[in-house]
């Protein structure tokens, strides 16, 4: 039940993806590198990243070590605020929660049909379906916080 | 136990790897010999490192292979299962397929492009039973001589382009 997808071991260090499937984080780190440019779900083919990933703490049992220390660090559990503070955007790392939402619904095999004409399912596909670049998002961040530099800087003079 | 020891000490950064990732092919081996796809028989052993695995297919019923009997081989790479196996037709039927040349190479995208980690021995064994389950007519790719003229021996090495799968 819990096994690593991967390794098909129990899992250790464990994290799920959006798409809900769980990996160890060693694990799916390898492969996040293996393809660093096509990082799909290896199950289900989602779109997938560091940042959308959760980890899976399970109850006191073996806490001596936190496992983020060891390499590669498994990335840290995100909490978004119950209230929407009306700001959206302004906080580090929440923006990934946002746009990963409309990822899962999508039906795979009518956009693969539809483009392909009948070829076996192609990955370039998972690029039409609004999922965010990972350069983008770098990209649209970095414009965010120079916006913000700007504006606070305004405020000041 | 010594031996294991040693070969660690080579390649100290792949340790845990290497045993981690035998110990996949091993729960795969335990696994398709347990409950093997119709039509494929395993033997549960598999060479000492199992990097190299046979298997044998014979056609299902009511399909144009109907009876006949075909031989796979699995090779490994250490980076398995990250990197997917290299899968071959071998010996001396290989299956008149449109999609596997005269010399084994089978084209069948989730062997390159769309491999994933999560894929196994077991599921390519399916995907290759239903795409000769599948097939309508016995027939050679249409570029095989001048294919297996001129490529690789590692399939992998081919670029392959993904054409007609309707079949
Ligand atoms: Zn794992
Ligand atoms: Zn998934």
């Amino acid at each position: 039940m819990f096994e690593c997808n991967i390794c098909l071991d129990t899992a250790k260090d464990a994290v799920v993806s959006m798409c809900g499937h769980l990996f160890c984080w060693p694990c799916l780190h390898q492969w996040l590198e293996t393809r660093p440019m096509k990082q799909l779900c290896p199950v289900c083919k989602a779109a997938i990243s560091k940042d959308k990933v959760i980890p899976l703490y399970g109850r006191g049992s073996k806490q001596q070590e936190d496992p983020r220390n060891k390499v590669p660090p498994r990335p840290a559990g995100q909490r978004t605020e119950p209230e929407n503070t009306g700001f959206p955007g302004f906080g580090f790392g929440d923006g990934g929660f946002h746009m990963s939402f409309g990822i899962g619904a999508f039906p795979f095999g009518f956009i693969t049909s539809t483009f392909n004409g009948g070829h076996e399912q192609r990955p370039h596909i998972f690029q039409d379906r609004g999922v965010v670049n990972p350069e983008d998002e770098v990209l649209s961040k970095l414009f965010l916080y120079v916006a913000i530099t700007i504006f606070l800087w305004l405020l000041i003079a | 136990m010594a031996l294991k020891f040693n070969r660690n000490k080579h390649n100290s950064k792949i340790i845990l790897d290497g045993e981690r990732w035998e110990r996949r092919l091993q729960k795969e081996l335990m696994s398709l010999v347990r409950e093997p796809p119709p039509g494929v028989v395993v033997d549960s052993d598999q060479g000492e490192n199992l990097s190299l695995w046979t298997i044998n297919m014979t056609g299902a019923e009511g399909t144009l292979y109907e009876g006949e009997h075909f031989t796979l081989q699995f090779k490994f790479s250490p980076k398995y299962p990250f990197d997917s196996p290299e899968v071959t037709f071998i010996g001396p039927n290989i299956p008149v397929h449109p999609h596997v040349y005269s010399n084994g190479h089978i084209c069948l995208s989730i062997l390159t492009d769309d491999w994933s980690p999560a894929l196994s021995v077991q599921t390519v064994c399916l995907s290759i039973v239903s795409m000769l389950s599948s097939c309508k007519e016995k027939k050679r790719p249409p570029d095989n001589s001048f294919y297996v003229k001129t490529c690789n021996k590692n399939p992998k090495k081919t670029k392959w382009w993904y054409h007609d799968d309707t079949v």
